[in-house]
Order: C-alpha cells, then sequence, then structure tokens
C-alpha cells in the first residue's frame, strides 16, 4: 500500500538522524507538568462501555478507568483483590463468593453487588450486542443468555447481599480470577444508566465525559474526540492515596512513526500499551537505554484448509510446517525478537510446558513429502498464500515461499488481499493457506487451544477431531491443575500431529520509556496499569528494575 | 450570468445523484462487513448491530432509507465509532481539513503568486532561473519527504514547533506548509507562464500606448491575465488540498477528515465512507461553478450562454 511506503519513508528521513548522543531516543527530562503524564493510545476507541468494549483502544481506557472484583498485579498478573477484598471457592470449584469492600462511583454513589450482577448480565443480553458476549460464557447459564435462550435474570450470578457476590461458574476454570481481570467484567453504573434513561438521553453516550461516572483510579474530565483524553485522579476511588500521578493526557496517534516522532521530542513520556514501534527502526531502536522488549502472548501461524486439495493430505502439511527455518525467520525478517515456535501454545503460559516441536527438519520434511505421495515438489498441485495486505506479513510470506522452494521444491503463490476482504476469505474458507495471529485474552493454554475445536467460529482450518474437542472438555471439568495441563499437552498433540495450523513464532512487544518514568514493568499481556507509575526525574531507570508493588492486603482464602 | 448560476444549479441535482447512487452501490459491492473482525461474532449478535444499522433490510429499501435520511441532512451513524453520527464526525474534523488547507491555500498563493511575478517581470535573469528552480524543487518533493524533513528540522532540531498533533497555531504551521508547497510552486510556474503569454498581447500594448506606468501595467493587466490559468488550477487544487490532506493528515496526526477516505473504506463503515464522498462530491462541483464564474470576472472574453 502506498501510504505505508509513504510512512515508512517519512520515518526514515525523521530518524536518519541521531539525536543527541545521550544513549536515550531524544528528550530525557519531563516536559509536562509536574506528576502529569502524557502518553499515546493508539487510536480513538470504538467502545469505553466495559460490556460492549472489544478494542484495546478501549481497554487501555477502561483498564484504568474502571475496577473490577480483582485486579492483575502490573508485573507478574497474579490477580489481586481490587474491589473484593477476598472470596471463597466451593469443593468444586465451580462456585465463587466475593466479599466486597465498602466503596463508592466517582459520583458518591455506593458501589454494590448489584453493579456487578448487572453488568455480568448485561455483558450477556443480546440487547446489548456486545462483540465480547462470548467471555461471559464462563458464567453458569451464559452461553443460552446470550444465544437469546434464557433470560439475562437466568444467569449464574447473584447479589447475597449490597456487598457479597455469589458467582456460579459452567466449568471450575483455574483460569477464572486471572480472566475476570479483563475488562468485560468491570462494573456497570447502573444508577447512571436509569438516570440517562429518565431524561431521554441514549444511554449508549454514557461514556463521554459530560455523563461518565466510573469507579477506577482515575476518571476521564476531557474527551475531543481524535485528539486527546484527559484523566485526573478519582478521590473516590477506594486505593486513591496509592495513585500517584496527578493527570494522565492521552493522544490518538494511529501511525507508528508519528508516534516515535512525539517520542523523541518529548511529548509523548510513554507511548503507550497500544503503539508498537515500527519493525524497520527495531535494530536501530534497540540499540538506545530506553528501549524495552518482553514476550507477548500471541501467536502467529498459518491455518490450513484441510478439505482443499492437495493440503487435505496431513502428511503434505506436516511436511510444509517441518520445512520452515523458524529461527532464520525470526532473526533475518522479523527482527523483533519474536520467540521462534512450532507450537500453538506459547511455551510458558500458566506454567504450561510447549511441546517443543522441531523449528526446521529440512530431512524429515522432505520425507515426508515422498509419504504423502509426491516424488517431487514440483509434482504438488498449486497452492495459493493468503495473507492480509502488510509489508510485515509480505516479508514472512516471502520468505516461507522461498524455503519451502528450497527445501521441498514446491512452488507457492502469494496473494495479499485488503483486511475486511481477507477477514472474509477466511471466514468463508475460501483459501488453502492463510495468515493469521492470535492474542491471549487470559493467561492459560485454552485461549490458543480453544481456536481449534469444532465449536469455535475463529477456527479457519475446518479441521475437527472429536477426540480433541474430548480432550479438552475434560481437561477444564479436572479440579487438578497439573492433570488439567497434561490433558491440554495430549490435546495440543494430537492437533499438531494432524496440521491444521502451522504455528511460526511467539510474539514480542517491544517500547521505549523515557527514564524518568517509572513503574512500568514488562509483562505477557503488555498490561501497564497507570496507578503503579510515577514520575521520578532524579534518578534515571534504565533497566526497568523498579521494585514490583507488593500486593494489596489480603489474598483469597 | 444568473441563469447560467442557476442552470448549472440544477445540473447539479442530478450529477449529485448519480453520486450517491454509484457510490452507494460500490461500497456494499466490496466483500466484508463492517462487523467482521479476527474474533467470531455470534450470529445472533451480528443480528443486533445489523439491525442498529438497518443492515438487515433488502438493499433497495436500504438506499430509500439513506436517500431520504440524507434529504433531511442525516447522514447516518458510524459503524466503527458507534458513539457518533457521520454529521458529528464531520463536524468535528471538516472546519480541521478547512484550516489545513486553508493556510496551505494561502501559503502557496503568496509564495507562488510573488514568484510568479518575479519570473515574469524579471524574465531570463538570476531572479527568474532562481525562482523557477526552486519551483521545480517544490514540485519534485512529495508532502511525505517535506513534512518529515521539516519535523526532523524545525520540532527535533531547533525545538520551535511540534511535530504532531492539533490544538493551537503552533500545530498549524509546518503541515500548512507541507501541503501548500507543491501548490506554490505550482502557481509560481503558472503565473509566470500566464503572464508571459499575454504580456505580448494587443491589450497590454494598448495599455502601455495610452502611457500607463509599468506597474499600473503589470498589477492591472498583466497579472490579471497572468492569473487565468491559475483560476482554473485553483478549482482543482482547492478541491485536491482537501482530500489529498491524507498523507499530511496522517504525518502529523491532525483530526481532519483526510484519513477517512482511507480507513473508512478499509473498515467498511458505510455510512462515514458515504459521509465523505457525499461531502467532497459537493465540494468538487460548487468549487467547479465557482472557477467558471470567477472565470466570466477576470476575462471579459468569456461570454455566459
Amino acid at each position: 500500500m502506498p501510504l505505508a511506503i509513504f510512512m515508512g519513508l517519512a520515518a526514515a528521513l525523521t530518524l536518519g538522524c541521531r539525536p543527541a548522543d545521550t544513549g536515550y531516543f531524544g528528550t530525557t527530562t519531563p516536559r509536562h507538568g509536574p506528576n502529569e503524564l502524557w502518553i499515546n493510545n493508539g487510536g480513538e476507541p470504538e467502545w469505553l462501555d466495559p460490556n460492549k468494549c472489544a478494542d484495546g483502544n478501549g481497554g487501555e481506557i477502561i483498564w484504568n478507568t474502571f475496577a473490577g472484583l480483582v485486579q492483575a498485579h502490573p508485573a507478574t498478573l497474579e490477580p489481586m483483590p481490587e474491589i473484593a477484598t477476598h472470596w471463597d471457592v466451593s469443593p468444586d470449584r465451580r462456585t465463587y463468593t466475593f466479599h466486597l469492600r465498602p466503596s463508592t462511583w466517582s459520583d458518591g454513589t455506593p458501589l454494590t453487588a448489584h453493579d456487578f450482577v448487572f453488568s455480568f448480565r448485561r455483558l450477556l443480553d443480546p440487547k446489548t450486542a456486545s462483540k465480547y458476549a462470548t467471555n461471559g460464557h464462563i458464567f453458569k447459564g451464559g452461553a443460552a443468555v446470550s444465544r437469546g435462550e434464557a433470560p439475562p435474570e437466568s444467569l449464574g450470578v447473584r447479589a447475597v447481599d449490597d456487598l457479597t457476590l455469589a458467582v456460579e461458574l459452567e466449568d471450575p476454570l483455574p483460569y477464572f480470577l486471572s480472566f475476570l481481570t479483563f475488562y468485560s467484567f468491570m462494573p456497570i453504573p447502573r444508577h447512571l444508566l436509569a438516570e440517562l434513561d429518565r431524561r431521554g438521553i441514549d444511554e449508549s453516550l454514557w461514556t463521554r465525559p459530560e455523563h461518565v461516572v466510573s469507579n477506577g483510579p482515575y476518571r476521564m474530565t476531557e474527551w475531543t474526540f481524535r485528539q486527546r483524553m484527559v484523566f485526573e485522579r478519582n478521590p473516590k476511588y477506594w486505593d486513591a492515596a496509592h495513585v500517584k500521578l496527578d493527570r494522565i493526557r492521552v493522544a490518538m496517534v494511529e501511525s507508528y512513526t508519528t508516534a516515535l516522532t512525539m517520542y523523541a521530542a518529548g511529548e509523548f513520556d510513554w507511548p503507550g500499551s497500544n503503539t508498537s514501534l515500527p519493525a524497520e527502526f527495531m535494530d536501530y531502536l534497540a540499540t538506545f537505554k530506553d528501549f524495552r522488549r518482553h514476550p507477548y502472548l500471541a501467536s502467529y501461524f498459518y491455518w490450513i484448509n484441510t478439505q482443499a486439495p492437495p493440503l487435505d493430505n496431513p502428511r503434505l502439511r506436516r511436511a510444509l510446517a517441518l520445512a520452515i527455518d523458524r529461527q532464520a525467520l525470526v532473526r533475518h525478517v522479523c527482527r523483533g525478537g519474536q520467540i521462534p515456535s512450532a507450537d500453538l501454545v506459547p511455551d510458558g503460559v500458566a506454567g504450561y510446558r510447549g511441546l517443543g516441536r522441531p523449528l526446521f527438519d529440512p530431512a524429515r520434511a522432505r520425507q515426508l513429502l515422498a509419504e504423502a505421495g509426491y516424488a517431487s515438489g514440483a509434482d504438488v498441485p498449486p497452492i495459493t498464500l493468503v495473507y492480509n495486505t502488510s509489508e510485515g506479513h509480505k516479508q514472512v510470506a516471502e520468505a516461507i515461499q522461498q524455503m519451502w522452494k528450497d527445501v521441498l521444491g514446491v512452488t507457492v503463490e502469494l496473494e495479499n488481499q485488503e483486511w475486511k476482504v481477507f477477514l472474509a476469505t477466511a471466514e468463508m474458507h475460501n483459501f488453502q493457506l492463510c495468515r493469521m495471529g492470535w492474542t491471549g485474552d487470559y493467561a492459560d493454554p485454552f485461549t490458543f487451544l480453544e481456536l481449534l475445536t469444532s465449536a469455535c467460529g475463529n477456527n479457519h482450518s475446518t479441521w475437527s477431531d472429536p477426540r480433541y474437542d474430548g480432550l479438552l472438555r475434560e481437561a477444564n471439568r479436572d479440579p487438578d491443575p497439573a492433570a488439567r495441563l497434561a490433558k491440554f499437552r495430549e490435546a495440543e498433540a494430537v492437533a499438531l500431529e494432524a496440521q491444521p495450523v502451522i504455528p511460526l513464532y511467539t510474539y514480542t512487544r517491544t517500547q521505549l520509556v523515557k527514564p524518568y518514568v517509572r513503574g512500568i514493568w514488562g509483562n505477557h499481556q503488555d498490561r501497564h496499569p497507570w496507578k503503579y507509575i510515577w514520575i521520578d526525574a532524579s534518578t534515571p531507570s534504565d533497566t526497568a528494575a523498579d521494585p514490583p508493588p507488593p500486593a494489596p492486603g489480603e489474598t483469597a482464602s | 450570468m444568473t441563469r447560467f448560476v442557476l442552470r448549472r444549479l440544477l445540473e447539479l441535482v442530478p450529477t449529485a445523484l448519480v453520486i450517491v447512487v454509484a457510490s452507494f452501490a460500490l461500497v456494499r459491492l466490496a466483500p466484508g462487513s463492517p462487523f467482521s473482525s479476527e474474533r467470531e461474532i455470534p450470529p445472533e449478535i451480528r443480528r443486533q448491530l445489523e439491525a442498529r444499522y438497518g443492515f438487515d433490510r433488502p438493499l433497495p429499501e436500504q438506499f430509500a432509507r439513506y436517500l431520504g435520511n440524507l434529504l433531511r441532512g442525516d447522514l447516518g451513524l458510524s459503524t466503527k465509532y458507534p458513539q457518533r453520527s457521520v454529521n458529528e464526525i464531520i463536524a468535528d474534523g471538516f472546519p480541521v481539513t478547512l484550516t489545513l488547507a486553508g493556510v496551505a491555500l494561502v501559503w502557496s498563493l503568496v509564495v507562488g503568486i510573488t514568484a510568479g511575478i518575479i519570473g515574469a517581470v524579471r524574465q531570463n535573469t538570476v531572479w527568474d532561473h532562481g525562482a523557477m528552480a526552486a519551483a521545480l524543487v517544490g514540485i519534485s518533493i512529495p508532502s511525505f519527504v517535506l513534512g518529515p524533513v521539516l519535523v526532523l528540522v524545525v520540532s527535533l532540531r531547533w525545538h520551535l514547533l511540534p511535530p504532531a498533533g492539533w490544538g493551537d497555531w503552533r500545530h498549524v504551521i509546518l503541515p500548512g506548509l507541507t501541503l501548500g508547497t507543491i501548490y506554490a510552486a505550482s502557481i509560481a510556474r503558472l503565473t509566470r507562464g500566464g503572464m508571459l503569454e499575454v504580456v505580448r498581447s494587443d491589450y497590454i500594448r494598448t495599455a502601455r500606448a495610452k502611457g500607463l506606468s509599468e506597474r499600473l501595467v503589470i498589477w492591472r493587466h498583466m497579472l490579471r491575465g497572468g492569473l487565468l490559468p491559475v483560476v482554473s488550477y485553483l478549482g482543482p487544487a482547492i478541491a485536491s488540498m482537501l482530500t489529498g490532506s491524507v498523507v499530511v493528515e496522517k504525518i502529523f496526526n491532525i483530526p481532519g477528515i483526510g484519513p477517512y477516505f482511507v480507513d473508512a473504506a478499509f473498515n467498511r463503515d458505510y455510512f462515514l465512507v458515504m459521509g465523505i464522498v457525499v461531502l467532497y462530491a459537493f465540494f468538487l462541483l460548487v468549487m467547479n461553478l465557482l472557477v467558471d464564474v470567477a472565470y466570466g470576472l477576470l476575462d471579459p472574453r468569456i461570454e455566459y450562454s
């Protein structure tokens, strides 16, 4: 796309000269008010309504303006108490009873368990039309409510009293508490929605600054469409005493290169969780002291349409998977420090030990090609790989195309499609091979393994195996975490033996953080709550080695 | 003259209708849906979303409804920014784009016409060659090169102006220069060419013969003739400043409507695409009409019939 080339050129020119040689990229002292942080949000959010939001731009704002039952630790992402001070878990791990602390909304109205019940029901109510309604399927009866087959009141969530919330789960999910930190599960100020309704104002406008009421560390005071949002410390937040910054100003800059320029000029103190660094400058930017990189809970892979000949032959699929030199791909093409992987689930997610399938085995790949019935790669009927238009995806596809040619002699055509066209292609299984990436919603192997189940709408491979589905079902009902992970491993092995998907690598996230910005820890979901961030111009932090904050107070009983 | 304008205005109606029908059809024929994403949306949720925007109705009915709303000035709801109407988005963004284009226009006219006059009056001198060489450079440097160079020097080196963003006058200067320079260069060459064309015409000789001062000859007669090609260029130029601001608005992260032209199409934000197309089409039609009218005011030889 010409615009991408323009922007690349623009960036090349902007970055052509090294800024003053401090070892940092650009300015190194705060340029804004004291205790004020300027960041980027990567673009205008679609929704700031926790139940309706389905994009990172909105999620980042919701996470910092709302407080849920539990919060993720800023370094480890372990769930910690937030509005719930502690909780009881039934022996079968299917019922959780949360005990809430007395707290209020930003307008002073008391926050109760009813606000959570209202939110969880609303998330699933088809009338809400939430793109993330499926997140609520973890609750007992959630799927039926979201399909409109049962009333929202039938959901397994109820307020025992104002400060006690009982939640019943469909399965004894070990990741339930970490999933509960997700923005879909924040409380909703039902009193505000009722009031807007009374005044005849469209309910969907409740998150605008003139109306919004929230309960998190910050509250919105300004929202100038596509320019900026301003947030101020919410004095009514239960833990306001530990919120360090007074004001956070968020810009909506979509272009990574523009955001980088603004960072260099000191307009941004930190480009924020939603801005990546342009891949073409990664090697260069990595030489600066303010550069940081950490693994990210996301996999990059190619779907195989297992019903489209010649890829209906599992041996040919495995041959293709083994003929890719993932080390070389990551080192020479992606260059972002990505972790090469032939497994779908990133290694180490919630204690999960990756299968460690071979990253590259050309001899075995050739053998499999012969077993598949092809004397040479030239005999393989034409195959086309589809990817969505992007310079990065193109480079990866071209490198793999060459590897397949070199190792197997198989010729694969490449085709790029504009994003929405590409999505329609994938959805209608109108492809042989197609590129995709998947970001985990919560730290558990299931967020990746679910992709290959027969019922999953995101399974574009058309592959389905009752044994695989059964293993996952069993695993999720297993109260023993170790046994559960073992079943997951077995299931992943079953799936990858059939190779409906060719995993390539696990993502990393890279960012720049000014030396005076403290309290940003690398974690695999790239979540960096603003409440823990502070500004200290006196002692530069070169290594992000700030001691992580302790978990507040009480824990699970 | 009045009849001419009236007739042209009436002609606008069928033209506009063709544009609306064609763009509605094109937008809807594109594969993909505003609600598709890499995550599956359950069918019952998708039905709700489609119903909210009326996408569940048959296409002819949707078109009839769109046309009816359009006549009442209602451009519909955005799917990408569900809390905003297209009217609201355009009302927010269009003044920004207009401001940017206005600064670019003033810059291009002042610089372009000055350079053009210098070139014409001092034809074949160092001044002329200098001005025209500068114009050549200006035409040749695209905005995606000029913009970052300006940012690099003015913002990152000298720390004089912010590198991007929108808010006060300091944010307008760099993008305005970036957007306007290429037009300034064209205007310089057109002004010079236009003036040199009339310099040997009868009415200039007459003006000189009746003893007018050289200054009056240049300002009242030569420039007026010389500006004709500039005027005919200005219509499309202003339109292209407005529609072509997409690159500059991206580089400087300006919240105008330029980027929607591309992004809304990518997002299949049906009503927003339509809104922008209708707005631009209206603008182009009106600009062309204004150019034709201005032509007559500048050149007495042109008659309206």
